[in-house]
């Protein structure tokens, strides 16, 4: 009846050790495809994944799921593109569904300077292989013919940039076909176990206290989405990192008819529809940091005024729910992964509102550095120590949402 | 709704106590923006206020309207997400639909006061 | 009850009767129509199963609403979700109206009376909220908030004390096959059913039976219900196992009660009770063995069990992995079967998940009741620009406007002649008393002290970690007082960063905005003099200073600098007198073939200078050294903001720079790539084709080759070569002039 239930995934579950050679905490996304690859990449599979509640419970659970590779710097770009790369390789790699949709990402341009960003966009992207092209309106209402065209005379469209590579997935089925993976392979997970220390030997992080007593590890792996400040902080690093609420809201399900995602830098709002139907909204994070996962009232409101100001349609479309995450934000607006100086300990962090699309990239590449000890060029523009060597990576093309 | 208008008056910053023991001239609105700021309409003298450094700056950075207290509270129901004042005359002030809006509410009428650069806004907004 | 002929609502496309007081799916099942899910009707509100499309809206409750003459229902169809709406849908305006009081109380059954009565004799203010009477929670928020659907809009309740939720229990749903036909109804809903007067036919009661109509009561296990659309019988198994079908035409639900408590658990650490049925714990049905669990989403036992034995235990996995109870009614109907499922197969009995707003339907529209847009503010000009035939523009968060219609000819008149531009939109500040310079001097990396009275400098604005926050100048007006300035789209920032700061290190300062009090108005040109002259301004300000002047017969200050690389007064007067000082200057210049100028050609004659725009040719991380303006930074003061930071990485080699170029030809698009051979090394953040010089200029980003800015370089598949800036009269003497 219901074409979305999960019916291929089997979890098995393992009882504790007292040491594993890796132990990751955090059972998001990043963490569990840390796991995978470093089983299936490099055979490692005495890992731990330690997840204080169900795996994709954090903000991987939460997202509103875009993966796009365009971003701002070539860095960046190229990093997502690998990405984006491995998730439409990823059904096929595993046998698992995860209801990849490749939809296509519109930026829609308000003003002469939103023209001159999205055409900008639209260069350093196709330059640097996430092809991206700058579209007028006749083709805009082609891609997407929802579009009121007239911005509800408050922000008429007057460009956008298109990046056809633009898609979906189900969250859920990215943790669930990871989480399936690794384990597979011989790594345990275990729910409703919080990491609530680090365990140093002099300046070396050698495992982890949980409730249910210490765990020592080889190298540690900090995967904890908005809640690394904390972790971090236990083996004495001050991470420049700022947590910000970020909320969503879908709709009941509807016929499918809404093909692209579409973005509006002016009215600060996204829009896509789900597979099973539901139109999901999103826009930019909470100016006011904070850990709170309550919803906001103001969040509906605003949001929905501003997505119906571009998308009338959306007006009489029933509301189903909103919800809320947390977002580790780094000062450039770039991830931070990598060795942290501290040794045995490594971290993936600073994935803002973007960091969804990176699951594959962003654990693949972290497995190859706790396999070979070595940071790999993907990644080595993102470590930890970049802001101490004024080497940081402003990245506008993540700055703001999704 | 009528229009809106400039409101021609006198920009105070001061230090707390100097504005509160400040003798405003009878027949002025003395609108206390911030415990060291006050928005006096009419212009007043510099010489009011017992702070050497004060700012005293004409001042007609406002466009408001009076307006009687159904239509404006009718308005408010809709447009103010916080908790009018109950005594009259009250200062308040906050976002009213989306906008800065400062608000002298009297028993008989209601002074709305925005950022002369909000105006229009203000005008389509309560039309 | 009378059967008045006027009451006819629309189904499918066809009339149907109703009787006055007929909820809408009363007024279906009178004309012998069923909503086309099936399933158990509760008439409550609570289950999915009345579902449908009234008046364009769908997934309505059709029990929540009151029939109306002329009402469109539309069924939803049975095998797929409704359509998506095509084309725009024209709304009325809904509004939100925000209400003050001590108490809410949601419900109005026997609890939520008793608790309203209660607080009212207690002296209390008190809201209720019914969704019989039309106002139906859709959440409770921080605030405390709770916000109602009404029958004329939102209403947003700010409470002072407590929220009393007195929603009551919802009946349990029965799960087995043929549970998806129509004709089964809850014990409730058959008694109010029978009010209505519609012929229920032979009623079968499993469990408590409906109050007040015959029923016959079947006894044991619920096996199945048969039937091919309508159930036609129930079958039981009695405890020797034998199994007895039993004839009927309707089936009557009475399995027990679930409090409808997710506004409790919504509102969960906020001033929230429950009372009455609401606060009760929830009876779990007994585990089922077949049939449909969830009917939002389809989702049977067969499904429950088939992800439990692939691992999913946790009640939030299996509702992930199959679905349940992530549907319209929010697992209201399938929760207590997930939980008593799970909790038979060993699992312990675990809490129901989050509750999540919204409980009940709105559409986004309504959702976006007495919402507004962040609004543009508007220099006192407006009127001005548009009269002349501006192409406005939103540009640094105000209207602007962007070009009069001959770009090129603005920007000669200032090249060559004189010219007007407003500059309203600058931030504009006055920072007084006897800690005015020691803020300014820990804020700013430059040194203020040596600046005399009557003087500007032109100042960068820097965070702690170094990054350039905006630019402006300092402007000095005596030993305790100080005019500031900031780009229009950095000055709520920086005006807030100004206070922040000034509290914090609890300086004896005042500080007043002006940003919206003041007017600017920019007369730039070789013959800006000769402009000021007949307003009545013989003897100007030098460069850089700045004093007070009767222009026009308007009373302005007079501020002696230069964005466009020409003599530029830049006059500040208040917003009242900005017309007629516009239209005065105007007239005055005519002869001078004076023309005001808009951003566009402002933004091509301060490239010319190698000025740059914050936020266009900076990036959230430029360091002054980044951009060039190692200059505005005096390091050998004791400390400012950002000195620690910069004093840190100017020990690191610089990585890239912020560069003057130039090319010949047209000027490529801002976000050209810029490559040395083969590499990439930056792109162009402005560029424009000089009408001056000839040639295309631009600033843009270069990374350091080997320690150096590379100086031979492709931009657009063509020839560009860095070059120092400003492009255009590089000893700034039209400037001075
Ligand atoms: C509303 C919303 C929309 C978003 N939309 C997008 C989008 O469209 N595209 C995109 O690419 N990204 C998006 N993101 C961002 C994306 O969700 C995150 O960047 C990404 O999920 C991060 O994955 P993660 O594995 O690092 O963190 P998480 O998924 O948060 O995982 C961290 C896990 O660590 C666990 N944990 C925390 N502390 C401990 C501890 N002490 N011990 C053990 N476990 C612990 C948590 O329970 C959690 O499960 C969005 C985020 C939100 C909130
Ligand atoms: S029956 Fe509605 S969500 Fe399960």
């Amino acid at each position: 009846m219901n074409e979305f239930i999960e019916r291929n995934v089997r979890l098995s579950w393992h009882a504790a050790k007292r040491s594993y050679e890796v132990v990751i905490v955090g059972g998001g996304g990043h963490g569990l495809a840390t796991a995978y690859y470093l089983a299936t990449r490099h055979g490692i599979t005495d890992v731990a994944v330690l997840e204080r509640k169900y795996i994709g419970a954090g903000n991987t659970g939460r997202n509103t799921t875009v993966i796009r590779a365009n971003y701002g710097i070539p860095e960046a770009v190229r990093f997502y593109q690998r990405s984006l790369d491995l998730y439409a390789s990823l059904e096929e790699e595993t046998g698992r569904g995860i209801t990849h949709r490749q939809k296509g990402l519109l930026w829609l341009a308000h003003s002469e300077t939103g023209i001159r960003a999205e055409r900008a966009r639209a260069e350093l992207n196709t330059a640097f292989g996430a092809g991206t092209e700058y579209v007028g309106p006749d083709e805009i209402k082609k891609i997407c013919p929802q579009l009121d065209m007239a911005g509800g005379g408050v922000w008429p469209i007057l460009g956008a940039s298109y990046h056809p590579g633009g898609a979906t997935a189900r969250h859920d089925r990215v943790v669930w076909t990871y989480a399936e993976g690794a384990m597979q392979r011989g790594v345990h997970i275990h729910q409703r176990t919080a990491v609530t220390g680090l365990i140093m030997d002099g300046d070396r992080v050698t495992g982890v206290e949980t409730a249910a007593g210490p765990i020592s590890a080889g190298a540690v792996v900090s995967a904890v989405g908005g809640h690394v400040t904390a972790l971090a902080s236990m083996a004495g690093l001050r991470l420049p990192i700022r947590t910000h609420p970020l909320q969503a809201f879908v709709t009941n399900r509807y016929g499918l008819g809404f093909d692209p995602i579409v973005s509006s830098s002016n009215l600060l709002f996204y829009a896509s529809q789900t597979a099973k139907g539901e139109m999901l909204l999103g826009a930019e994070i909470d100016r006011q940091p904070s850990y709170s996962y309550r919803s906001g009232h103001h969040f509906l409101q605003s949001c929905g005024h501003r997505a119906m100001t571009l998308l009338p349609f959306l007006r009489n479309l029933r509301v189903l729910r909103q919800w809320t995450g947390v977002c580790d934000m780094s000062p450039d607006y770039s991830p931070v992964m990598g060795k942290t100086g501290v040794g045995g300990f490594y971290i993936t962090t600073g994935w803002g509102t973007w960091g969804f699309k990176a699951i594959p990239v962003g654990g693949e590449q972290m497995a190859e550095l706790i396999a070979t000890g070595e940071t790999p060029d993907l990644i080595a523009p993102f470590s930890l120590d970049r802001f101490a060597r004024d080497r940081t990576m402003a990245d506008r093309g993540s700055a703001g949402t999704h | 709704m009528p229009e809106l208008k400039l409101f021609h008056g006198t920009r105070i910053v001061a230090t707390p106590a100097a504005l509160d023991t400040a003798v405003w001239p009878q027949d002025a609105l003395a609108l206390r923006l911030a415990p060291d700021e006050v928005f006096v309409t009419p212009a007043i003298t510099a010489d009011i206020v017992d702070d050497q450094h004060a700012i005293v700056a004409p001042d007609a950075g406002f466009a408001g309207a009076w307006i009687v207290p159904d239509e404006a509270l009718e308005f408010l129901q809709r447009s103010c997400e916080w908790e009018l004042p109950l005594e009259r005359p009250a200062f308040a002030q906050g976002a009213v639909a989306g906008l800065p809006v400062k608000l002298w509410l009297e028993d008989d009428r209601v002074l709305f006061l925005v950022p002369a650069p909000y105006a229009t806004d203000l005008e389509e907004r309560m039309a | 009850m009378t059967n008045d002929k006027s009451l006819r609502l629309i189904v499918d496309g066809s009339l149907v009767e109703f009787f006055a007081g007929d909820n809408a799916l009363v007024a279906l099942l009178r004309a012998g129509l069923h909503p086309s899910q099936g399933g158990c009707l509760c008439l409550a509100g609570d289950c999915p199963h009345c579902l449908a499309t009234v008046d364009g809206v769908s997934y309505v409750r059709t029990c929540q609403v009151a029939a109306r003459p002329g009402m469109v229902i539309k069924r939803h169809p049975s095998d797929a979700p409704p359509p998506l709406p095509v084309g725009d849908c024209p709304g009325t305006d809904i509004i939100a109206r925000h209400i003050y009081c001590d108490v809410v109380v949601i419900g109005m059954g026997e609890s939520g009376r008793a608790a309203a009565a209660e607080a009212q004799r207690d002296g209390k203010d008190v809201i209720t909220l019914d969704a019989a009477a039309g106002q139906e929670v859709i959440g409770i928020y921080p605030g405390p908030l709770v916000v109602a659907r009404t029958r004329d809009g939102m209403a947003d309740v700010h409470p002072h004390g407590e929220i009393v939720v007195a929603t009551g229990a919802a009946e349990i749903h029965p799960v087995a096959p043929g549970n998806h036909l129509a004709g089964i109804v809850t014990a409730r809903a058959a008694t109010r059913l029978a009010v209505a007067g519609i012929d229920l036919g032979r009623v079968v009661a499993i469990g408590t039976p409906p109050e007040g109509i015959a029923v016959e009561q079947a006894a044991g296990e619920l096996v199945r219900f048969d039937g091919v659309d309508r159930v036609e019988a129930v079958v039981m198994r009695n405890e020797n196992g034998s199994e007895r079908k039993i004839e009927c035409d309707t089936v009557s639900i009475g399995l027990g009660l679930c409090p409808r408590d997710a506004l409790l658990r919504m509102g969960n650490g906020l001033a929230v009770r429950a009372v009455g049925a609401a606060a009760r714990t929830s009876d779990i049905p007994a585990c089922p063995r077949a049939g449909t669990v969830c009917h939002c989403a389809g989702v049977t036992v067969d499904d429950l069990e088939s992800v439990r034995a692939r691992g999913f235990h946790e009640l939030e996995l299996v509702k992930r992995a199959t679905l349940a109870g992530t549907g319209t009614c929010q697992g209201s109907v399938c929760l207590p079967y997930i939980r008593s499922f799970l909790a038979d197969r060993g699992e312990s009995l675990q809490p129901p998940f989050t509750a999540r707003p919204v409980t009940r339907q709105l559409t986004v529209g309504e959702a976006a009741a007495s919402s507004y847009h962040q609004a543009t503010p508007r220099t006192a000009l407006d009127g001005e620009h548009r009269r002349l035939g501006a192409q406005m523009e939103r540009a640094g968060g105000w209207w602007r406007p962007w070009s009069y219609g001959d770009t090129v000819g603005e920007y000669w008149a200032v090249r060559k002649g004189v010219s007007i531009g407003d500059v309203s939109t600058l931030g504009k500040m006055l920072v007084s008393g006897p800690g005015a310079l020691e803020l300014l001097e820990r804020l700013y990396p430059t040194k203020v002290a040596t600046l005399k009275p009557g003087r500007s400098r032109y100042v960068l604005l820097l965070n702690e970690r170094g990054y350039v926050l905006d630019d402006g100048l300092i402007c000095r007006d005596d030993k305790t007082r100080f005019t500031l300035t900031f780009t229009s789209g950095g000055s709520s920032f920086a005006e807030l960063w100004v206070r922040d700061w000034a509290e914090s290190w609890r300086l004896d300062v005042r500080l007043l905005n002006q940003t919206m009090s003041l007017g600017a108005i920019n007369v730039t040109g070789p013959l800006a003099h000769e402009l000021l002259a007949r307003a009545g301004v013989g003897d100007p300000p030098q460069y850089l200073h700045h004093r007070t002047a009767t222009v026009t017969g308007i009373l302005c200050r007079v501020f002696r600098l230069s964005f466009t690389g020409e003599v530029s007064y830049e006059l500040h007067h208040s917003v009242a007198d900005s017309v007629t000082l516009w239209r005065r200057l105007l007239r005055l210049g005519a002869d001078l073939g004076i023309k005001p100028h808009g951003v566009e050609a402002l933004l091509m004659l301060r490239l010319e200078k190698g000025h740059i725009v914050v936020g266009q040719d900076t990036d959230f991380d430029s360091t002054p050294r980044r951009i060039n303006h190692e200059w505005a930074v005096k390091l050998d003061k004791p400390d400012f903001v950002g000195r620690q930071a910069i004093l840190r990485t100017d020990k690191v080699p610089l990585d890239r720079q912020l560069a003057g170029l130039e090319m010949e030809g047209p000027a490529p698009a801002e976000g050209a790539l810029i490559w040395k051979g083969s590499d990439y090394v930056g792109f162009v953040t402005s560029s424009v084709f000089s009408p001056v010089l000839g040639k295309a200029v631009m600033l843009g980003w270069l990374k350091l080759l080997e320690g150096e800015l590379p100086a031979e370089l492709t931009i657009v598949g063509r020839p560009a070569r860095r070059v120092p800036t400003p492009f255009y009269d590089s000893e700034g003497s039209r400037a001075r002039a």
